[in-house]
């Protein structure tokens, strides 16, 4: 497990950022919007938006109308070394599973 | 969003003796597996001390103790809950297993839960680099197999 995940994880362990990153999954979304969906202060909600950035999990882009406007949009690819991680999980359980499962019906056999 | 593995299996004896070689008898089923090592120095011996607050370790070669968790509910012959860490997560870093055995027919079904990812303090940072030994490419495919395998002879 690296820091990558650390990261990852530590920006997903709140309620908040966990639902922004499911509406941001969705579609790109302005900061404005995402503090309403999620009834937030736009001070806190712009403390979740960072938060997910430096995680690496969300990018901020500008539209090329408004340079002060925010778009916020989920980058691609970020979940894969959790979803990887999760998956070797789910293997090593499958694995044990069979071998416990061979171990008692042996011995029940 | 949850981060969580569940995996499920058909045995073919009484819940209670699944319980039982769960918790007793890991030593002798837990089948250690290069690409998903529980510790740089493989998985060594593995134990359960009985009870709520036992503890799950594992003795690898040198003697060396390392601590893979506690239990958190033993209720035999229905749930064993446990703590679990890999030696290779951060050092604050803890997940949950639980395990069910349910009654089927003459048989259990065992489910084994793995989560807590999504339950990290937030204010969890890393603080070091840890490496990412287990990094490698998955071999489904071989496991697979294996059970296949497994199962042919279990008929």
């Amino acid at each position: 497990m690296s820091a990558k995940i650390d990261r990852t994880l530590a920006a997903l362990a709140d309620p908040a950022r966990r639902r922004v990153v499911e509406l941001l999954g969705q579609r790109p979304r302005r900061a404005g919007e995402l503090a309403e969906a999620l009834r937030l202060p736009a001070p806190a909600m712009s403390r979740h938006l960072r938060t997910l950035k430096q995680s690496g999990l969300v990018e901020e882009a500008h539209p090329e109308f408004d340079a002060r406007v925010r778009i916020y949009t989920l980058k691609a690819g970020a979940m894969a070394e959790l979803k990887d991680w999760l998956a070797r999980t789910e293997e090593m359980w499958s694995d044990q599973l069979a071998a416990l499962k061979a171990h008692v019906e042996k011995k029940h056999g | 969003m949850s981060a969580s593995v569940l995996v499920s299996l058909r045995i073919a004896a009484p819940p209670q003796a699944v319980f039982d070689a769960f918790t007793q008898d890991i030593a002798l089923w837990w089948r250690a597996n290069p690409m998903l090592q529980l510790t740089p120095r493989g998985d060594g011996e593995l134990r359960f001390e009985p009870g709520e607050g036992g503890r799950l370790i594992t003795m690898l070669a040198g003697g060396k103790e390392f601590e893979i968790g506690r239990i958190t509910t033993w209720a035999p012959p229905h749930v064993l809950a446990f703590t679990w860490r890999q030696a290779t997560f951060p050092p604050d870093r803890s997940t949950n297993v639980e395990v069910r055995f349910e009654p089927i027919g003459e048989g259990t079904r065992v489910s084994v839960t793995h989560s807590g990812w999504d339950a990290i303090p937030q204010d969890h940072v890393a603080r070091h680099g840890f490496p990412l030994v287990l990094i490698q490419q998955r071999q489904g495919a071989q496991w697979r197999a294996g059970m296949a395998a497994l199962s042919a002879r279990l008929g």
